[in-house]
Formats: structure tokens, sequence, C-alpha cells
């Protein structure tokens, strides 16, 4: 039937178009695939996928209160694309004009934006183009802070881009700088940065992006392959503002007397918690050049010294406990007593004998008296006792660089030795050791371990390092007698009034040691005096020490900053005033 | 075709004449019966069928423009979070190194401010007085107009609230001296201290 031709003839036509239309595209696919598939790959080049560091936030460190002593910050690189830099034209946002702009008239912005000079970006900008002609990267201006990177993004220049780079802040400066430590180009370098830097350290993530051949990059085209994690928050146990009033009062006074160094560090007694910890001089984390190396750590933990006559409270201490005095025992004081080989043992004062009891041996700090109680501890008993308060060993705290200090072995020392170490000559101790071993006696005699970190806060978990357990190094009443006694030093003795606290019982004990060097002791001193309060149930412990004065070599020179701080640190934490009055015990006979 | 519609011209019953037939030729009307009548498209019905598609299709024109929109509006929204992050960012840090306390203990007492440094407590449950309560004098600060020693390079720019006469620290001082005497060990003639409160 002619429809059906007809109908042949259109389904035909309708085929015949279909071929033609296909056929097209497959010579279009052949011409990109085969023939020009190498032309086609090398433009591809130029829309490449940029990686990119998704930078983690290390962590924050926090005082007791969570001020922020260590913080994470942005800043900027400002960087440019050399190969695109020329001039330009912007749109005048005010009056809708376009506007010439030359490459020296953004680079003069950008310099006085950032505080450097235009040459210099310019010179960079040709030394980049002179290394590689397509060089499509250069520094600028490195570590800007945002509002200057806002305001350099303001200028619109269209090859001037910026990374974001973390960067570390300490905003409270040299408060606690000994402690916090800094970071160096490449990590951590001191203190609790590097110490714990496994609680702070961020983890870097990864994302790619597109961008096209004239340097735009594509919206859209960012993939986050991981995320950054940030780092764990790190809690200390230091009150910022403690600290700062110990480490002012601290270098008022060592200054004044011309010490070489100084440290001054605030126990609590019930939990081991220091609550300051201040050296002199010490560091500003924001700006280490300008410190000389030796200050860069903390000498609280790494410097040890042979403290003098504080160790005596802690002799004493041991005496009581093990059975061999009273607090009342008379004891009668010769001028000098003799050790060996015609070595002896004098007082800081002259004197032609004296009728002590215990008590009054440990008040007026008398060498002689000590070393004739002494003779009722074998050395074995005495290396015990000082290694059981702690003494050669390094503290809970385990300080970066932290010193364990010398305590000799009983079967080694000598006789002269053996007694010194008695009051503290002849045996090397750090200022934490000091502050440890006075929290013991001012805890019913059970040592807390001293505590700086509490715990480590990251996002999805909290680590809080465990409570220790107190060990107990000497009896409660053995402890609570020395405190007696050390009362009495500061309500008889002669440093005494420099030493009170109104509204306080103190109790303290001050000491004047000698500085070896090669073996021989010099004129130079180290004077401390170490303390607590309110004494009839101490709260706090403080120990001042100031390292080689020049103008005032006893142990009054380390009263003023011990009782300043002492009173600063009652006060902030509202310990209640004494209402009872002191003990007398008696001293004489 | 309909059966009852029949071709002109051809013949009205079977063996009428021919000449019958053409002059008996007239139209033929064409009559939809009612059922063909109801079955019939309404031009009403069509009108709102095609106009619904219009309104249909204009619906979902108006919701993408609303929602492109709405996408310019998140991607304005997201610079702008990001943009005031950054505010935010540079104001904490500003306020972390104001907080500080070598420059809170500065800015006090240029202000006049003392410390009270006798410790008395007020037990509020039963207003008991602990301590001996001292007035503070004049000379209480904890500065007393010195540098303080405690440095901080973060305040090298930022000046007291109120500022010193000749002689005295003009802030917290960048890098204190390490080692050596006070800055000024003299008595403070700074500027007037507040007026003290009128107490009963």
């Amino acid at each position: 039937m002619s429809s059906d031709r007809h109908t042949r003839r259109r389904v035909a036509a309708t085929v015949l178009v279909m071929v033609i239309i296909v056929s097209a595209f497959v010579v279009r696919l052949v011409d990109i695939q085969v023939v020009r598939a190498a032309d086609l790959a090398t433009e591809a080049e130029a829309r490449r996928s940029i990686p990119q560091t998704l930078q983690g936030l290390r962590g924050d460190i926090v005082d007791r209160n969570g001020v922020a002593l260590a913080d994470s910050v942005y800043r900027y690189d400002i960087t440019v694309s050399p190969r695109f830099v020329g001039d330009y034209t912007l749109v005048n946002r005010d009056t809708g004009e376009r506007e010439k702009h030359s490459v020296w008239d953004a680079l003069t912005a950008i310099a006085e934006l950032t505080d450097t000079e235009p040459l210099d970006l310019l010179e960079r900008i040709e030394a980049a183009l002179e290394a590689n002609p397509d060089s499509d990267h250069a520094y600028l201006v490195r570590r800007v802070p945002t509002d200057v990177f806002q305001q350099v993004r303001d200028l619109r220049i269209p090859w001037v881009y910026s990374e974001r780079m973390a960067a570390r802040t300490y905003p409270n400066g040299q408060v606690a700088g000994n402690l916090v430590g800094f970071l160096g180009t490449d990590g951590p370098l001191t203190g609790l940065e590097r110490r714990l830097d496994d609680c702070l350290a961020a983890v870097d993530g990864s994302s790619t992006f597109e961008r096209g051949a004239d340097g735009v990059r594509l919206p859209g085209s960012t993939v986050v392959h991981q995320e950054p994690i940030d780092g764990g928050t790190l809690h200390m146990t230091i009150d910022s503002d403690v600290q700062w009033f110990a480490q002012q009062a601290l270098a008022e006074q060592a200054a004044a007397v011309g010490a070489d160094w100084a440290t001054a560090m605030v126990v609590r007694v019930r939990d081991g918690h220091i609550i300051a910890a201040a050296d002199w001089p010490t560091v500003d984390p924001n700006d280490v050049n300008s410190t000389q190396p030796d200050n860069l750590g903390s000498r609280i933990f790494s410097w040890p010294y042979e403290p003098g006559s504080t160790m005596k409270s802690i002799s004493i201490a041991a005496m009581l406990d093990a059975g061999v005095t009273t607090p009342g025992e008379r004891i009668g004081v010769p001028a000098r007593y003799d050790t060996i080989n015609g070595w002896q043992i004098r007082d800081a004062w002259a004197h032609d004998g004296l009728k002590l009891t215990t008590a009054g041996i440990l008040m007026n700090s008398s060498n002689v008296g000590t070393s004739l109680l002494g003779e009722r501890l074998t050395f074995a008993q005495r290396e015990q006792y000082f290694r059981d308060f702690g003494f050669g060993a390094p503290t809970a705290v385990s300080f970066l660089g932290e010193e364990s200090g010398i305590v000799r072995p009983a079967d080694s020392i000598d006789g002269h030795g053996a007694y010194m170490q008695l009051f503290g000559q002849s045996i090397s101790v750090t200022s934490a050791q000091m502050a440890q071993a006075y929290q013991a006696i001012a805890n019913g005699g059970v040592m807390q371990p001293l505590t700086l970190v509490t715990g480590c806060e990251r996002a999805d978990e909290v680590t809080h390092l465990p409570e220790a357990e107190g060990t107990r190094v000497i009896s409660q009443q053995a402890a609570n007698q020395t405190v007696q006694i050390l009362e009495s030093v500061v309500t008889e003795g002669f440093v005494g009034p420099q030493l009170t606290v109104p509204g306080y019982r103190v109790a303290a004990k001050t000491g004047t040691a000698e500085v070896p060097v090669n073996g021989v002791y010099t004129s130079e001193r180290i004077v401390s005096v170490a303390g607590l309060a309110p004494a009839e149930n101490p709260e706090f412990v403080v120990i001042v020490t100031l390292g080689k004065p020049d103008t005032m070599k006893v142990a009054a020179a380390a009263a003023p900053p011990f009782q300043q701080i002492m009173t600063q640190v009652l006060k902030t934490f509202r310990v209640a005033p004494s209402t009872q009055p002191p003990p007398r015990l008696p001293t004489t006979w | 075709m309909s059966a009852l519609a029949q071709p002109l011209g051809a013949p009205a019953a079977p063996g009428v004449a021919p000449e019958r037939r053409r002059r008996r030729l007239r139209p033929v009307e064409v009559t939809p019966t009612r059922e063909q009548r109801r079955q019939r498209p309404r031009a009403l019905a069509a009108t709102i069928a095609v106009s619904g598609v219009f309104a249909i299709l204009l619906a979902q024109l108006m919701l993408s423009i609303q929602l492109s929109e709405g996408a310019y509006r998140i991607t304005a929204a997201e610079g702008q979070l990001v943009e005031l992050s950054r505010s935010s960012q540079v104001l904490s840090e500003n306020l972390a190194r104001l907080e500080s306390p070598q420059n809170l203990a500065a800015q006090a007492e240029s202000l006049g401010m003392v410390v009270n440094s006798s410790s008395a407590y007020l037990r509020l449950a039963d207003a008991a007085v602990l301590g001996t309560p001292v007035a503070a004098s004049a000379q209480s600060g904890v500065l007393d107009g010195r540098d303080s020693n405690v440095g901080n390079v973060l305040l090298a720019d930022v000046p007291l609230v109120v500022p010193a006469s000749a002689g005295e620290a003009l802030g917290v001082a960048p890098t204190p001296s390490s080692a050596g005497p006070l800055a000024s060990a003299e008595e403070p003639t700074g500027p007037e201290p507040l007026p003290a409160p009128i107490t009963q």
C-alpha cells in the first residue's frame, strides 16, 4: 500500500538523521581521545588539584582558675604568585570608577600595613622570578596578625594571597614563663610545652582544592580528606595571680640585694599542689631571644644546691620520729664539735657553750647542737630519712631537666660529711625537694607528691592524673612537735619580727648556706627561708631562696619576700586567722 | 465515520430512480447524540488543565529562585561568620593580654588604687570580723609607681589609663632589667588618687 511506502520512507529518513548525529559525536570523540590527547593532557596539568594541610590547633595551657597561660592563635602569611604580578585595575567601591594601580602602589600599601619596606618585598618577588620564571608562590610577609591581614585583603590585589598558620602566644608574659616553656621553629623546646607535648600537640588534617589555569580557586571544589584534631587543654595547679605576686616580690628583693638567682615556691599542704613556682631571672616565652640561656628553664627543679640550716628541721623531725630525743630534752651544747681528722663544726655565732633544749637547738639553729643530737642516729638511718623525705630523687613533678640532687650513701660518706649533711651542707637538693619535705612536716608527717599538672582535657575525653597516695614519712606527733618548734623561730628568734604575718601563727626556719666551689667553701652564700602557716593547722608552705646575694648575706635577706608571699597566699585563699596564741616551748634551761 | 452520516449522493433508499435522487439532495446535518455531546472535551476543563500545568511550572520556578536566593544568602552569611570570627579572635587576643596581672596592677595603681595588706575578713553568716582590720595607706600598692618586675612584651604598646607624670613607669616594661637596683625608690608623686568615699 502507498501508505506503507510512505511510512518506510519516513522511518528511513529518521534513522539516517540519527546516524548522522551519532557519527558526528563519534568523530568528536575520536578527535578528543586519540588525536588531541597529548595536548589536552598538558592543558589539564594547569588545572590541578592543590593539596592543602588543615592545621590543628595546639592545646592551651591553663592555670587552676582557667586563665590561659599559653594560647593558640592564627597568624597569616602574605604570599604572592610572582608570575601574575603586574599592574591591575580595580573598581573603586565608593565612586564606581575603574582605577589603575601599579605594582609599586600595591607593595607600598602592603609595606605600610605590615611595617616592612616596599623594596624588600619587590626584591623577594624578583628573586623568586629569577629562580623560576613560572614561580607561583613566594612569601611577602610572614606571621601577620589577623587585623593586619584583613586590611591587606581589603586592598583586593589580585595576585596577593594568604595562608593561615597556627601560632602560639603567651598572654601573661613572664608569669609562669619558667614552667610553661616555649616553642622553637620545629616544636616545643622547654618546660611543660615539651614535657607534655603529647597532650598539647594537634594532628593536622588534609584537604584538596582545584585551581584553574589563571590561578583562581574553583569554588565548591574543596574536599576534606581528614579533619584536623586539636590538641588537649593542659590544666596546671598554678594560680597565675599568686605566681605573678611571687615573681614580683622575689624580683624586687633579689635585685635589691644583688642576688644571682632566686626561687620562691608555694605549695598547698593537703594535696601537694604547687600554687606558685617563681624563678628569677625568668623568661618571657613571647620573647625568648632577649633572655640569657641560663634563665630559660626553671632553677626550682634543675639547680641543686646545698640548702644550709633549713635542713635542720628535717633532721630534728627525723630524730623526734626515731624517738632518740624529745623537744624538751636538755642538752649542754659545747662551743665546737670535733668530727674526724681534726675537723670541727662550729656555730654561726661565737659562744662558750650553751644550755639548750632540743627545741632551742633548732630555734637557734645551732650546728654543734644538731651534730651532738645526730650522734644518736646511725649513718644508715640518716640516709634513710633523707631519702624518705624525697631527697636524692626527682620529685613527682618530673619536670623537664629536673635534677635529683645528691644524698651521699651511708657506706661511702666520711665522718665529717655525715654530720654536715644534718645541717644542710655536704648534701645537695633542689627547691622543689625542699618544698616537698616541708610539706610532709606540715601535713602531719604524710608526704603528698608534688603536683604541677592535674590533667589533660581533650574534646572527647578528660584525663585526670590520678591523685597519688600520700606516704607517711614521720609520725604525726613528730611532725606536730617540729611545727611547734618552728613556730618559736618566728615568735622568739631574732629574724622573727620580719617573718610575722599579722593575724596568723607562722612557723618558719631560716638558712644561710655556704657555697662550695671545687670542694672549697667560699664566702658566697645561699640564703633561704622555709615556712608554713597557719601553724595550728598548716595549709601552705612557702620557701624563698636567694642565690649568692651581694649586699646582704644573711637569711634576713629572704625574709621580706617570704612574709609578703605568705600574706598574699593566706589572703587569696581566705584562710581564717589564728585565734589561739602560740605555745611557748622551753628553749633553754 | 459515524454510522449515521451518509455521504452525499448516496442513494437514500435502494431502488429509487436517479432523477429523484438528484432533486432530493439536501444537506445532511450531522447531529451528535446526547452521549456524544457529553463526551466532547470541554473548553473550561482544557483551560483549567493547561493553566494548572503552567501554574505548576511557575511554582517550580519560584521555588528554585527562592532556593538559590537562600543559597546566596547562606554563602554571604558564611562569609560574615568567617569575618566575625576573625574579629572575635583579634579582640580576645587583646583581652587576654590586657587581663594579664602585670597590666591590671599597673593600671589599678595608676588610678590610685592600693592593696589592703592586712588580713581581715567579714564572715557574713554572723557578721563577725575575723582578724584586725588596718586601713591601707596611700603607699600600700604593690608596684608603688615602680616598673613591674614581671615583664610582658605583648604590653609594650599598652598605655596606662591615667598617664603617669615624669619619672614614673609609663606602662608595663616589656623586659624589666634583670639585675641591679630598683628603678626608683622614692615616694610616688603620681596623679590624684580617687577621692575616698564618705562612710558612716
